[in-house]
């Protein structure tokens, strides 16, 4: 049986393919000559051409495309020049040993060479390996790349990967190229001064993009292209709906939201995808109700959220949390809130009255929910009744919670704002 | 001991013979079928040729030898193959996709004066393949070349006749009837004839005497045990284009011949097989021979022509190595020795098809056959390591090298690398000349007591650099002659696993050998301290050059002190030099260190801008394309921060690079360039200056989503109103609220604000705990709020902003 795939659907199978390929969301950037992809391609593609070293840092936040345009020049490279390079991938996470690096960078040069490797090896005859390779790829004009990702946490204890990398990189007349990855700006001033001597101090930064760069990515990305194996009709339809709310004043609005938050491109990358999922199946189009839906979707605060399903007992114990604070009573525990909560109950004669133990177990589950939580990482033996415990929302969210909570007792608000405004 | 008759020197002659250029050997010996081969003659030699004999029972076979007489004839039979198998690599690795059917063809037309490589030779009578063992001729004239005797029972004195049993002690054999008491069968286990046995009890047994005008024939094992023949196993053959037939062969070497001499534990019958090979002609080999290692040994119980072969003896540094498994550890060992020139003698000589052939076979047959070997054979262990990366180098050179040709720009990126060395070293002569008197004086002078030179100075200051171009030109004195010999170390502290592990390598340096550090470490204090000493050189004098010395403190510091203690040892011969960046690095150690270091110091000053500026220009002598102020301003700049030439350098590089980039790109696009834009001006060097010592915070900062920026105004803020550097978030989200109320903002949800303010930690913008402690995070910023008001204070889409800083 032959499932005929509608047009809506096949149409969101191709956004949604558009937004998860890096390489097609960034493929903006090789037409320009003044972007990061074309310094960076020229600066690996000279180490090539002219067979020197090189090494380079990519700075910025999360999410503005570093390790995609270091993709990117590598494909590009590689089919320029096919079976010229090597690359070496390492990651500060999970190569933070000096030796496990460069066993893992012997590891991949045996690979990308067809040489078999050997666990046993000595770091230090990883180290001679890695040297020698190097020599022998400089010998061959063959480029070894080494994309160090999370830059940073290379750069801790004595750096002797980075150390013996550099220094091979300024002693011999191979062709390397070092490229660091790193989300923190101040990567560079973490290496030791022997290490910085040696490091070349190029770096290339990478910012969220502006206003105008995403309102182009948002029609790259979104609007059809002719040849894309949809009904012709439809195309167009769908692209003058979606120029209309492109121009939109509402859309727009949503995207300044959007981006007064965050304005790195996987954030919004995110968001399309939420849109394009929330598409209309019907019509097939995207409406602007998408793009809302998605929004709010976006802007989400768990620690609300998990305020709203917390039961009444609950509430009485933040609240009388709460009291505490203001009483500036900075140290407190459950035996305290329980004084507290007693004391409530005695004056208000609640019918939310429970016994210490039920009390006790609404108190385990703030401190799962991470609402509150304990106050030092001291006193692990200690019995939980006596740990000192903190708030950990603050009163501003408490206070609308408890607003949004129908089923939220008069009485407690009534606790809560009262001493609030004495 | 050192033997009149060591291999290297002795077997000297067969390699003296006409050196010719060894062409290709490994690479081309798969085209083993030359196409002129089918003559008649052949076959009818071929028929007439004995059944090849099989080394296990030698003496069961025994031919008329050839007469060494007759001249070599003049087309010696070659007996080729029906189905020549590719070369001795194509058979260890899987079989070729590559039938040589199909390449033979192309062979036709090859050069007629090429080598031709068997895999199997028939010459005079014998059939010789590559990976056979056999006898070669020591002298020419030797004494028996007539005949090859048969074993002669030590009893009777006659040959044939009946089962003979060996001893395992002198090797004589014995007709079993003519021992005393007679055996019925050839006996289990160890044998001794009574004589032997008697003379082990200590009594004295007169051996028969042979009868009277009869000359005792010794075998060939008897001669290569006396070191009258050699033993060689076959590693290639082939035609030279006179028509001789020569083999590479890889000696053995009887235990009398190694350094150490015959030991107690030496079988009689046991040879040790060497790293060193050989050319030599056919004609000097004799007959097969088999050895066998140690399990094939065992099996093998009769023949007189079968030796044990256990070890491999390093002829450089005597020592000895388990060949874990003969066969594997052959054909590996073979390669480090020849391929290195083939690579090189491939471009001149080989036509293009055989480095065709390497691109397709060599690695699918290295990756498939090598996968499941041992550890030994790994590229990444020090044994594989001269195995496998010759191959990398093997495919052509590709066209953009060759044919680029070389803006001015690209020569002075060239030049400016760090790796590139330079031809000279300027501003560094009087540092230079110290050292060369230091040194210089330790190796001329016997006695270098306590000698310990501290070089000093931050990095970039050319310490190692001139450091090493001393020991260069120490090394041209000694090639010349006017210098005595000497050993020269050179050790990177950060490249050292652990600070103990410098014995291991220093040990390794001398000796060849390698062990662990505790026992290096012994054996280093041993010979420094005039006891036994290691290696070859022993008394040569050692410089030891220790580079990032600081990285070799340990908490006790043992590692410094044993190494700084053993100059001060009588006739230890060792100077160290040490290289570090702290000036007062002897004064931080123990002062028992220090005083044993801390004698002579050499500085290296940091340069100032006129040293920079002249290491600049010497680099780019004869190349125009950085202008005389640029390099002044930036070896001013550099001057100014660190006085480091590295910095310098690549700052100027960097410069030139972004002009090339400026260059290649107005290119593209067609404008006309005009003669100034391929200069590297002011613009560029600032650019680069930028980049080096500027951080990116303030553009960061700038490119802030709206809500960072108001986060990071009210942490000024707040710093100011509190003074205290460390913020609550729960005060800062109030501050934020606030202010965004007052100016008609949308406000942010608080868990938003948790997580821009984490965004900006991974940053370190500002400093922060963990988002998880919510309220309770403490945030700080990490630049000074000067940045922070600089870069925020006319921000477009926050005019607001402005009023709070």
């Amino acid at each position: 049986m032959v499932v005929a795939v509608s047009v809506p659907s096949q149409a969101q199978a191709v956004l949604r393919g558009r937004l998860c390929d890096p390489a097609f969301v960034h493929s903006a950037l090789r037409s320009s000559s003044d972007t990061n992809y074309s310094k960076l391609k020229y600066l690996v593609a000279s180490s090539f051409s002219e067979a020197c070293n090189n090494s380079v840092l990519l700075l910025g936040p999360r999410g503005c495309g570093k390790a995609a345009v270091v993709d990117m020049v590598l494909d590009d490279l590689k089919k320029e020049h096919p079976d010229a390079i090597s690359v070496i991938r390492l990651n500060g996470m999970l190569h933070n040993d000096d030796n496990c690096a460069m066993k893992e960078i012997a590891r991949q040069l045996c690979l990308e060479h067809q040489l078999s490797f050997s666990k046993m090896a000595s770091s230090d005859d990883n180290t001679e390996f890695m040297i020698d390779m190097l020599r022998e790829c400089g010998l061959a004009h063959k480029t070894i790349l080494f994309v160090l990702e999370e830059f940073d946490l290379f750069a801790q204890g004595k750096q002797r990967l980075l150390y013996s990398l550099l220094d091979a990189m300024q002693s011999l007349t191979s062709q390397a190229v070092v490229i660091g990855v790193s989300c923190r700006l101040d990567a560079d001033q973490l290496l030791e001064k022997r290490v910085r001597s040696r490091f070349s101090h190029r770096k290339l930064l990478f910012i969220s993009p502006s206003l105008d760069d995403i309102q182009r990515l948002l029609e790259h990305l979104l609007i059809l292209a002719k040849d894309s194996g949809l009904p012709a009709k439809y195309i167009t339809d769908y692209n003058s709906r979606l120029t209309s709310i492109f121009s939109d004043k509402k859309f727009k609005g949503c995207l300044n939201y959007l981006m007064d938050a965050d304005a790195t491109t996987s954030n919004i990358l995110r968001f399309l995808f939420r849109a394009v999922s929330y598409m209309d199946m019907e019509s097939g189009f995207l409406p602007i109700e998408s793009f809302l839906k998605a929004l709010s979707s976006m802007q989400r605060q768990p620690k609300m959220d998990s305020l709203q399903d917390l039961s009444i007992l609950e509430l009485y114990i933040l609240v009388c949390m709460h009291r505490l604070e203001d009483k500036e009573q900075s140290s407190y525990n459950f035996t305290s809130i329980m004084k507290e909560y007693r004391s409530i109950q005695d004056a208000y004669k609640t019918s939310d009255k429970y016994a210490s133990t039920v009390c006790f177990r609404a108190f385990e589950h703030l401190l799962d929910r991470e609402l509150i939580s304990f106050g030092d990482n001291r006193g692990r033996n200690q019995a939980l009744e006596y740990r000192p415990v903190k708030l950990l929302i603050s009163s501003r969210e408490l206070a609308q919670s408890l607003k949004l909570n129908t089923t939220c007792p008069a009485v407690l608000q009534k606790l809560f704002d009262r001493e609030r405004y004495m | 001991m050192d033997l009149a008759a060591t291999p290297s020197r002795s077997k000297s002659k067969p390699r003296s013979s006409p050196a010719k250029p060894v062409a290709a050997p490994a690479e081309s010996r798969m085209d083993l079928c030359t196409p002129s081969k089918p003559t008649p003659r052949r076959k009818s030699k071929s028929t007439a040729s004995p059944a090849p004999m099989s080394p296990a029972t030698p003496s069961t076979v025994r031919r008329s030898r050839r007469l060494l007489e007759t001249p070599t004839k003049a087309a010696p039979e070659v007996q080729v193959k029906a189905t020549p198998t590719p070369t001795s690599r194509g058979k260890r690795a899987a079989p070729s996709p590559k039938t040589p059917a199909q390449r033979e063809p192309k062979r036709q037309k090859r050069h007629p004066r090429k080598r031709a490589y068997y895999r199997k030779v028939v010459y005079d009578g014998g059939e010789f393949e590559v990976g056979d063992d056999v006898y070669v001729k020591r002298r020419e004239a030797a004494e028996s070349d007539a005949e090859d005797p048969e074993e002669e029972c030590r009893v009777c004195f006659r040959t044939g006749g009946g089962v003979m049993v060996e001893c395992d002690a002198c090797l004589g054999g014995f007709h079993l009837r003519c021992v005393r008491p007679p055996l019925r069968r050839v006996p289990e286990g160890d044998w001794a004839c009574p004589y032997c046995e008697a003379k082990r009890a200590g009594k004295v047994a007169e051996r028969p005497r042979p009868p009277e005008g009869k000359r005792i024939m010794r075998t060939a094992r008897e001669k290569l045990l006396s070191s009258d023949l050699w033993a060689a196993r076959i590693e290639s053959l082939w035609r030279e284009p006179d028509g001789t037939f020569w083999a590479k062969v890889r000696w053995y070497i009887i235990p009398e011949e190694t350094a150490a001499g015959r030991q107690p534990h030496n079988l009689r019958r046991e040879l040790y097989r060497t790293n060193d090979l050989g050319d030599i002609e056919m004609e000097t080999i004799l007959r097969h021979c088999s050895v066998m290692s140690p399990k094939d040994f065992r099996d093998a119980n009769d023949g007189d022509d079968v030796f044990y072969c256990e070890y491999e003896y390093d002829i450089h540094w005597h020592n000895f190595k388990r060949l874990a498994d003969i066969d594997d550890e052959l054909e590996t060992k073979e390669d480090p020795n020849d391929e290195p020139y083939n690579a090189g003698d491939d471009y001149n000589s080989d036509t293009d098809e055989d480095s065709e052939y390497d691109e397709e076979e060599k690695p699918t047959s290295s990756f498939s056959a090598r996968r499941n070997q041992s550890h030994e054979l790994a590229a990444n262990s020090r044994k594989g390591r001269i195995y496998g990366l010759q191959k990398i180098g093997i495919r052509k050179i590709p066209e953009h090298v060759r044919c680029h040709q070389k803006t001015e720009l690209e020569k002075a990126k060239a030049t400016l690398l760090l790796a590139t060395l330079p031809k000279s070293l300027p501003c560094r002569d009087k540092e230079m000349e110290e050292i060369s008197i230091f040194v210089k004086d330790a190796i001329c002078n016997d006695q270098c007591l306590g000698r310990c030179l501290y070089i000093h100075g931050v990095p970039g200051t050319g310490k190692t650099m001139s450091v090493l171009a001393v020991m260069r030109r120490l090394r041209s004195e000694f090639d010349s002659g006017t210098l005595r010999p000497y050993c020269f170390i050179e050790i990177n502290g950060l490249k050292l696993a652990s600070p103990e592990n410098i014995y291991k390598v220093v040990y390794e340096q001398l000796s060849g050998h390698r062990v662990g550090w505790k026992k290096a470490l012994h054996y280093l204090t041993e010979h420094f301290s005039g006891g036994t000493k290691i290696g070859k050189q022993a008394n040569q004098p050692i410089i030891l050059l220790i580079d990032e010395l600081d990285l070799l403190l340990t908490r006790n510091q043992s590692v410094l002190y044993n190494i700084l203690d053993w100059p001060t040892k009588p006739n230890s011969n060792l100077v160290v030099i040490g290289i570090a960046n702290t000036m007062d690095l002897p004064e931080k150690l123990l002062p028992r260190i220090s005083s044993r270091m801390g004698i002579q110091r050499l500085c290296f000053g940091p340069y100032n801008y006129r040293q920079l500026q002249e290491i600049i220009t010497s680099r780019l002598k004869g190349i125009d394309a950085i202008e005389e102020q640029a390099i002044e301003f930036a070896s001013r700049k550099v001057a100014a921060m660190s006085g480091d030439a590295r910095r310098a350098l690549e700052i100027c590089r960097r410069a030139a690079e972004f002009a090339d980039y400026r260059v290649k790109h107005s290119a593209q696009s067609t404008v006309s360039a005009n003669k100034g834009d391929s200069v590297v001006c002011m613009g560029d060097i600032e650019a680069a200056i930028q980049e080096v010592f500027q951080a990116p915070h303030i553009q960061v900062m700038k490119n802030c989503p709206k809500f960072g920026k108001v986060i990071l105004v009210a942490l000024v803020h707040e710093l100011y109103k509190s003074g205290l550097g460390e913020i609550m978030f729960d005060k800062l989200a109030t501050t934020v609220f606030s202010w965004c109320h007052a100016n008609r903002e949308l406000v942010p949800g608080y868990d938003t604000l948790v997580k821009i303010c984490c965004k900006l930690g991974e940053s370190k913008i500002i400093l922060c705990e963990e988002g998880s402690k919510h309220k309770l995070q403490k945030l700080q910023l990490n630049y000074p709020s000067d940045d922070v008001t600089f870069a925020l204070k006319e921000s477009p889409d926050l005019p607001w902003l402005s009023k709070y800083l």
